[in-house]
C-alpha cells in the first residue's frame, strides 16, 4: 500500500497513468457499442452539472436546488442558437453566458439573505422554469420542445454520429473539469472553503462572503448552461420536462453521493445520475424515487464524505484492524459535521443540542 | 366586484393551505433550527394515510384525525432517528438530510399508491354561498375557517399550557432547558410530530381539490417557503399573514395581470421577494439578526 502511493507520487508515472487514460478515453468510442457510447456521453453531460453544483454547494456552502434550471435554460439557448443558424461556437458561448447572467442576477438578490435562504429560493427556479418554459412558446417550442440537431457527424472524419457526439462531450467535459480542479486549488477556492466555514472570519480576513458566494453561484450557472448545451449535443431535444423539479433533486442527490467538494466525486456523482435510475427503472420504475432517497440518506448516514472517501474509510478501517485500535472518525471533508464514531460515543444528554449563539 | 371578492376568498383559502405548511416549517426551525424541506412530502404521505381509512369506509372527519394522529408519530420517529444525528452538525448537510426525506416520502407513496391521480372526498359540501354579492364556494371558507381554528388551538398550546411553555424554553435555548430539567429531546420529537400532524391538515385539505398524487404538495412547499421568508423565519404571525397575502396577490395576479396568468401566478411570491428584499432583507416582520463569532 505505501509503495504504491509514493509510486503514484512519481510525476513521470503520473504522467503515464494520464496518457493511458486520455488513450482509452479516445479510443474507446470506437470499441464500444452505440449503447455504451450513449451512456458515456450521458455521464459527461451531468458530471459537468454536477462540477457546477459542487462549486456551489460543495466548496462555497450554499445549498442550490435549482442547478437544473441552469441546465434548461443552456439547453434552449443552444438550441435557439442551432434553430437560428448561429455558428456553433457561438451558439456555446451563449449557452454558458445566458444562463451564467441568469444566475448572477439571482445569486445578487437571494446572496442577502443568510444561511438557508438560497436554497429556499432555489427550490422555486425548476418549479417556476417549467411553465415559464411552456409559456414562451415562441422561443421554446412550448409543451411540445424543441429539436435541434447539430451533433451529426461530418463527413471527413468517417465517424458514427454518436462517436462525433461523444468527443464533442469529451472536450468540454474535460476542459470543465480541468477548469474547476484550477479553480478549487487556487485562490478562489480558498476563499470559497472559508466562507463555507465561518463568514465572519472570511470577512475579517477581506474576503467578503456576498461577492464570494455570488461569485460561486454564477460560475456554478455557467457550468450548468455549458452542462446544457452538452445534453442539447447528446439527445438533440429539450422540452420542459428537462428542468423538472424531480432532475434538480437527483442532480442534488448525486453530487452529494459522489462527495461534496471533490472533484472527482463529481465524476462519480455524474455515473450514478446516470446508472442507476438505468438499474433501478429496469427493475421496477416506481422504485426510482424510493432508492434515491434510501441511498442518500444511507449515504450520508455511513459515508459522509461521500463515494469517493470510500478508499480512504476502507484504508482506515484496514489499518485499525492491523495496529492497535485508533480514535477518530470518518475522514472530515466537511469539519462542521460531527464524525459518526464521536456521535455514538456520546451519551444522550451530550446530544442535546448546543446554544445557537 | 363579485368576482374580486370571490378571487380573494379563494386566494384566502389557498393562502391557509400554504400557512399550515409554513407553520409546520417555522415550528420545526424554531425547535431544531433547521428548514424541513419534506415538510410536504410528508403532508401528502399523511393525506395518503387519510385516502387509506376513507377507503376502509371511515367518515372522511374521522380518517383525517387519525391521519394527523399517525403523522404525529411519524414526525416524532423521524426526528429521533434521522434528523437528531445531524441537528448539531452543518446546517447544509442537514438540509440535504430533509432532501433525501422528501424523495424517500415521496417514493414510499409512488411504492404503495402509484402516480396515478386519486380522488380524495372533500370535508365540506360542494356548494356555494352568497357573501357580499359574490358566489363563494364553501369549500373555502371552511378550509380558511379551520386553519384560523387550528392557529388558535396552537396559540393557546404555547402560550397557555406547560407543554407550550417547554417546547418554547427549548426552542430560545436548549442547553438551559435541558439544565432545569425538561427532557429536551422528547421535547424536540414533540415539536417534529405537532408539525407533521398540522401537515396532515393541509395536506388533507387541499387533496380534494389538487387530486392526490406523490407530488402534490411540491408547490405548495414552495409558497410554504415563499412565505416563511417573507414573513420570517422566527415569526410564525409574519409566515402566516404572508402565507395569506401570497394566496390573495397570486389569484388577483392570475387574473387581472394577463402577463402572468394561471400558468405563471407561481412567480409571484418570488416576484414580491425580489421587490422586498431590496427594500427590507430581514423579511416583513423579521428581527435583524445579528451573528456573534
Amino acid at each position: 500500500m505505501n509503495r504504491m502511493s509514493t509510486m503514484l507520487r512519481n510525476k513521470w508515472v503520473q504522467i503515464g497513468l494520464i496518457a493511458v487514460v486520455a488513450i482509452v478515453l479516445i479510443v474507446a468510442p470506437l470499441m464500444l457499442p452505440v449503447f455504451a457510447n450513449q451512456t458515456l456521453i450521458r455521464i459527461g453531460v451531468y458530471a459537468v452539472a454536477v462540477l457546477g453544483l459542487n462549486i456551489v454547494m460543495g466548496y462555497a456552502g450554499q445549498v442550490n436546488l435549482g442547478q437544473i434550471f441552469f441546465l434548461g435554460l443552456g439547453a434552449y439557448v443552444a438550441a435557439y442558437g442551432v434553430t437560428h443558424d448561429w455558428n456553433i461556437l457561438v451558439s456555446f458561448v451563449a449557452a454558458c453566458v445566458i444562463p451564467g447572467v441568469v444566475g448572477l442576477l439571482i445569486a445578487l438578490a437571494a446572496s442577502r439573505l443568510g444561511g438557508l435562504a438560497i436554497a429556499m429560493i432555489t427550490i422555486a427556479l425548476p418549479i417556476i422554469g417549467v411553465p415559464l418554459a411552456k409559456r414562451l412558446s415562441d422561443l421554446t417550442g412550448g409543451s411540445q420542445g424543441v429539436s435541434a440537431r447539430f451533433s451529426g457527424a461530418p463527413e471527413w472524419t468517417g465517424l458514427f454520429d454518436d462517436q462525433w457526439q461523444y468527443y464533442i462531450v469529451l472536450v468540454v467535459t474535460v476542459a470543465a473539469f480541468i477548469l474547476g480542479r484550477n479553480l478549487v486549488r487556487g485562490k478562489f477556492g480558498r476563499g470559497f472553503r472559508i466562507v463555507r466555514e465561518n463568514e465572519a472570519v472570511a470577512a475579517s480576513m477581506g474576503v467578503s462572503p456576498y461577492r464570494y458566494k455570488v461569485l460561486a453561484f454564477t460560475i456554478a450557472s455557467i457550468f450548468g448552461g455549458a452542462s446544457g448545451f452538452l445534453y442539447l449535443a447528446a439527445v438533440q431535444y429539450t422540452s420542459p420536462e428537462t428542468l423538472s423539479f424531480g432532475h434538480s433533486i437527483a442532480l442534488l442527490a448525486a453530487m452529494v453521493i459522489g462527495g461534496a467538494g471533490s472533484i472527482a466525486g463529481s465524476l462519480i456523482g455524474g455515473i450514478y445520475y446516470v446508472f442507476v435510475p438505468q438499474v433501478t427503472n429496469a427493475i421496477d420504475p416506481t422504485l426510482t424515487a424510493i432508492s434515491q432517497g434510501v441511498i442518500l440518506l444511507a449515504v450520508l448516514f455511513l459515508l459522509p464524505g461521500g463515494l469517493v472517501s470510500l478508499p480512504r474509510v476502507i484504508r482506515r478501517m484496514t489499518r485499525r484492524s492491523t495496529s492497535r485500535p485508533t480514535q477518530g472518525g470518518s475522514p472530515q471533508t466537511t469539519p462542521a459535521q460531527p464524525s459518526p464514531a464521536a456521535v455514538a460515543q456520546e451519551g444522550p444528554e451530550n446530544t442535546e443540542r448546543q446554544s445557537r449563539s | 366586484m363579485e368576482t374580486f371578492i370571490q378571487l380573494v376568498i379563494d386566494g384566502l383559502s389557498q393562502g391557509s393551505i400554504y400557512a399550515a405548511l409554513a407553520l409546520a416549517i417555522v415550528l420545526v426551525n424554531q425547535a431544531t433550527g433547521l428548514i424541513n424541506f419534506a415538510q410536504g412530502g410528508l403532508a401528502v404521505l399523511s393525506a395518503y394515510i387519510a385516502y387509506v381509512f376513507v377507503q376502509f369506509g371511515l367518515p372522511t372527519i374521522l380518517a383525517i384525525l387519525i391521519a394527523v394522529v399517525i403523522s404525529f408519530f411519524i414526525g416524532a420517529v423521524v426526528e429521533r432517528f434521522l434528523i437528531r444525528r445531524f441537528e448539531r452538525g452543518d446546517p447544509d448537510t442537514a438540509v440535504v438530510v430533509t432532501i433525501g426525506l422528501l424523495t424517500l416520502v415521496t417514493g414510499i407513496a409512488a411504492l404503495f399508491w402509484g402516480y396515478n391521480n386519486r380522488q380524495f372526498p372533500s370535508l365540506f359540501p360542494l356548494g356555494t354561498v352568497d357573501l357580499f354579492g359574490a358566489v363563494v364556494s364553501i369549500r373555502s371558507i371552511g378550509t380558511t375557517l379551520t386553519i384560523v381554528a387550528i392557529m388558535i388551538v396552537l396559540q393557546l398550546l404555547f402560550l397557555r399550557t406547560k407543554l407550550g411553555l417547554a417546547l418554547r424554553a427549548v426552542a430560545d435555548n436548549p442547553s438551559s432547558a435541558a439544565f432545569s430539567g425538561l427532557p429536551v429531546g422528547r421535547l424536540l420529537m414533540v415539536g417534529w410530530g405537532l408539525a407533521a400532524g398540522l401537515g396532515a391538515i393541509a395536506g388533507s385539505l387541499v387533496a380534494p381539490s389538487l387530486t392526490l398524487t406523490p407530488g402534490m404538495m411540491d408547490f405548495a412547499l414552495v409558497y410554504a417557503l415563499a412565505a416563511v421568508i417573507l414573513g420570517g423565519l422566527n415569526s410564525p404571525l409574519g409566515a402566516v399573514v404572508a402565507a395569506w397575502v401570497i394566496g390573495i396577490l397570486e389569484n388577483l395576479a392570475a387574473v387581472y395581470v394577463p402577463l402572468i396568468g394561471h400558468d405563471l401566478k407561481i412567480a409571484v411570491p418570488f416576484i414580491l421577494i425580489f421587490v422586498i428584499l431590496i427594500v427590507r432583507p430581514q423579511g416583513l416582520f423579521g428581527r435583524k439578526v445579528v451573528v456573534r463569532v
